[in-house]
């Protein structure tokens, strides 16, 4: 090395630069996108007597409603209608994803249609299907169940073909090759390897339809959703905030239960890959 | 000149990884620590350097005009100031693999600039140029702009130790820099810390006795805590027993219970590594 | 000693035990199905599925589907302007969920913050991620009134809280050796998180952030239904008034925008991890 110069892209002083004009520039949009939206800094410094008002509202919140038995029934509903979702969702995925998935499906073009399908599905927002479903079924929790199951096929369509995908193929060979039909093959060799993140998957989807499952219930699905938005209705802060209170304690506590029946019913394979 | 008297570390069952460690380094040494795993030797850089605080002991740096540093039995600000003069070079990955290999070595003298500069400047040019400096001395200024995790483990070391010459430090500390590298590799990092010392004392873990005694002007041998040997590096095969010992009894020792402190900064006892056949089942 | 076992490498295939490790595997699993069973059954009960009314159900919804098409073409470029609004409204969300999500990641972190503020923060977190958007929407409309801004704070909470758990389990992944060898240059803890830590987990902050805004679009669509405007108002708005066509125009839109949002989110993600890094 005849002269020691620091390469131009590794100067501090250039990096420096970029940096300012990077975050200057983001300061930038941000602003244009707030004044795109109408709001300026005056917007979010709200009268401080509204705040105060609304927690003059709440507060205390009516404890008395969380150790009823309507507030416990309509966990149990919401619970139930995330549980049917993920369940029911999750069966007709994994058997929609073996026709996905290009060593299980019987035809190039089955796999093209049903992947297409899922990409559909996996875009349709949940508000437009539960719109459609309150006409066509009614409300309560039924509309809700449905909707999930419809979000779920998508979702995790696509996941399991892509698990089934990866699946090893010599696995897949080694079973053929003693004679086994398709179906054989599918339960000897897909299933067993593709079993672990299928379950994981699902403890997944539970988490998220039970968060789903709360303004579905807003719009009409019943369970503490429903409860809530009526509350919020008829103006009862007070009861509002209850069920503010048996909501986040039911997210957090279903995710650390299903975290911990995860980990224990998952066993780690034994031949990884 | 880096002086340990009477450095101890006990755990809190009693057992003492470190025992009465004494010892001190000049200027022009290669000293090179030896022992089997789990004898303690990391344990006493890491004293040395502050990452573990020893239960007891004295650990001093002296600078040339007499000034001196201490890492034990201080507080915060005075350890950083300590830790200015100690260069580290750990085994394995111990660059930031998303930076480049310039801002890595330019995180040497981080300890000399003010945190508000770090954070509002960076760094300056000037800084650049001279670690390129230091990057050319270990033969590494072309990968200057390149990613710190594109680089082989060979590279990546020599990028550290360019990290702590750019440092000018008083010591340097190498814990077991050569353990993970192929032979080629581990003779090219020799190779630049046998010149280095020359200049300023290096003193390191080493697990090749072989290659040590090639190297280093002065070996001290550790076992179960305590400094069983301490002369030129040159080992007999007698001497080299006398500090390895029939390791695969300690081996076989469970691996200690160390409790971790989630503080950053408060220094935790690192459980040291367990190699060796265990009753027929490889580790 | 601890010489390697010098045991005859075949040896007896325990059948026995295999056999009986199996049938206990097979009533696990004969269990654990019949509890899905019951717990189907149960749920099924509390949700009303009713099978016949499923059936009269697809009837319907079909005869509603129909006076769904064709979709009110027209109306295309009235719906633009609150199309833009839920997609601006998740994009900012999303940046500010980037941002102000790294220092509470920070605090968040075992090996970078004090154990009480940790637990502090931790909960706080959990709060943010525990509460839904909706239900922060209704709140923040009794303070705010209706508009885009209640919609973007809810948005914006829930993103941070998404994204500050991820950020602060990936600072807690980082090898504490790197971090160590920075600190021993003498550096201050501050120092160490602007070279060490922030470098390392800015690729996963970005990959985060921009699923987040996937998620942000799609709940922005739900959060304008229920007050914040954009293209979520239109669709529910023109349901309640039963005009089909116009709601399948903007169910059609809808469907347009979270499908761009994949595949942008798709498209920055997959550069990421080729590059490495950004910088």
């Amino acid at each position: 090395m005849t002269t020691l110069e620091v390469p131009p892209g590794a100067l501090p002083s250039r990096k420096l630069r970029l940096m300012i004009s990077f975050l200057l520039g983001m300061a930038a949009v941000l602003c244009l996108l707030f004044a795109f939206l109408g709001m300026g800094p005056a917007s979010f410094f709200v009268d401080f007597r509204f705040i105060a008002d609304l927690a003059e509202q709440m507060l205390p919140p009516n404890m008395g409603l969380l150790w009823s038995k309507s507030i416990f029934f309509s966990l149990i509903d919401t619970l139930s209608m995330a549980f049917l979702g993920t369940i029911v969702g999750g069966a007709l995925a994994l058997f929609l994803a073996f026709f996905a998935a290009i060593n299980t499906a019987p035809h190039r073009l089955v796999r093209l249609f049903t992947r297409t399908l899922l990409v559909a599905n996996r875009s349709v927002p949940h508000l437009i299907v539960i719109l459609v479903l309150l006409v066509a079924v009614g409300i309560g929790p039924f509309a809700g169940v449905l909707t999930l199951i419809f979000g779920s096929v998508g979702m995790y369509g696509k996941f399991f073909a892509d698990a089934i995908e990866q699946s090893d193929k010599g696995t897949l060979e080694s079973v053929e090759s003693v004679g086994s039909t398709r179906l054989q093959t599918i339960r000897f060799a897909v299933l067993p390897q593709v079993m672990p993140s299928f379950a994981a998957n699902l403890f997944y989807a539970f988490d998220y339809n039970l968060r789903a499952a709360i303004p579905l219930g807003v719009f009409g699905g019943g369970g503490i959703g429903f409860q809530l938005a009526f509350a919020n209705g008829l103006l009862h802060y007070k009861d509002v905030l209850a069920y503010t209170i048996a909501i986040v304690v039911m997210i957090n506590g279903m995710e650390r239960i299903s975290d911990w029946v995860r980990r224990s019913i998952i066993t780690q394979p034994m031949v990884t890959k | 000149m880096l002086q340990v008297t009477n450095v101890r570390v006990v755990l809190p069952n009693g057992k003492r990884l470190v025992n009465d460690v004494s010892f001190s380094v000049g200027r022009g040494e290669f000293v090179s620590i030896l022992g089997s795993s789990g004898a303690g030797k990391s344990l006493t850089l890491r004293c040395i350097v502050g990452l573990t605080r020893p239960s007891e002991g004295k650990i001093t740096l002296t600078g040339p005009e007499g000034k001196t540093y201490s890492t034990t039995s201080v507080g915060q600000k005075e350890m950083r100031r300590a830790r200015r003069h100690i260069g580290l070079i750990f085994q394995g990955s111990n660059l930031v693999k998303r930076l480049t290999v310039l801002e890595n070595v330019m995180l040497g003298r981080l300890g000399h600039i003010h945190p508000l500069r770090s954070w509002m400047l960076g760094f300056k040019d000037s800084e650049a140029r001279a670690a390129m400096v230091a990057l050319d001395r270990v033969n590494m200024a072309q990968c200057a702009a390149r990613l710190a995790g594109s680089l082989s483990g060979g590279e990546m070391q020599r990028v550290s130790i360019a990290r702590a010459i750019y440092q000018r430090p008083l010591i340097y500390l190498a814990d077991e820099p050569i353990s993970s590298l192929d032979p080629k590799n581990a003779e090219a990092i020799m190779s630049i810390l046998q010149p280095l010392s020359r200049e300023t004392p290096v003193i390191g873990a080493f697990h090749q006795p072989v290659v040590v005694a090639r190297y280093c002007t002065r070996v001290i041998g550790i076992r179960e805590g305590r400094v069983v040997y301490d002369g030129p590096a040159q080992l007999s095969a007698r001497q080299l027993e006398s500090i390895y010992g029939d390791s695969s009894a300690e081996s076989l020792a469970p691996p200690y219970d160390l409790e971790a402190q989630p503080f950053l900064f408060e220094p935790d006892l690192q459980p040291p590594m367990r190699q060796g056949i265990h009753q027929g089942v490889a580790v | 000693m601890g010489a390697l076992s010098t045991a005859p490498f075949r040896q007896e295939f325990p059948f026995l035990e295999w056999k009986r490790g199996l049938t206990v595997q097979r009533w696990k699993h004969l269990a654990a199905a019949v509890l899905l069973a019951v717990l189907t059954v149960f749920a099924s009960f509390r949700c009303n599925v009713d099978v016949a009314s499923f059936f009269t159900g697809i009837g319907k919804g079909a005869a509603l589907l129909q006076m769904f098409f064709p979709p009110e073409w027209s109306g295309v470029g009235g719906m633009m302007q609150p199309l833009a609004v839920t997609a601006v409204m998740a994009l900012i969300a999303t940046i500010l969920g980037m941002c102000l999500s790294l220092p509470c990641a920070l605090a968040a972190s075992s090996n970078l913050a004090p154990p009480l503020l940790r637990l502090t923060m931790r909960s706080f977190i959990a709060l943010e991620r525990g509460l839904p958007e909706i239900v922060q929407m209704l709140l923040l409309i009794a303070i705010f009134g209706l508009g885009a801004i209640p919609g973007l704070v809810a948005l914006s909470f829930s993103s941070i809280g998404m994204l500050a758990k991820l950020l602060a389990d990936g600072i807690e992944e980082i090898e504490p050796q790197m971090l160590e060898a920075v600190e021993g240059t003498g550096a201050t803890r501050s120092q160490v998180i602007r070279y060490a830590v922030i470098p390392q987990i800015l690729p996963s902050l970005l990959a985060n952030g921009l699923f987040r805004f996937e998620v942000n679009v799609r709940a922005g669509v739900i959060l304008g239904a229920v007050g914040a405007g954009g293209i979520g108002y239109v669709m529910s708005s023109s349901m309640n008034a039963m005009e089909y066509p116009r709601a399948c125009m903007a169910t059609l839109l809808t469907l347009a925008l979270v499908f761009a949002s994949e595949r942008i989110s798709d498209f920055f993600r997959a550069r990421i991890f080729s590059a490495g890094a950004l910088r």
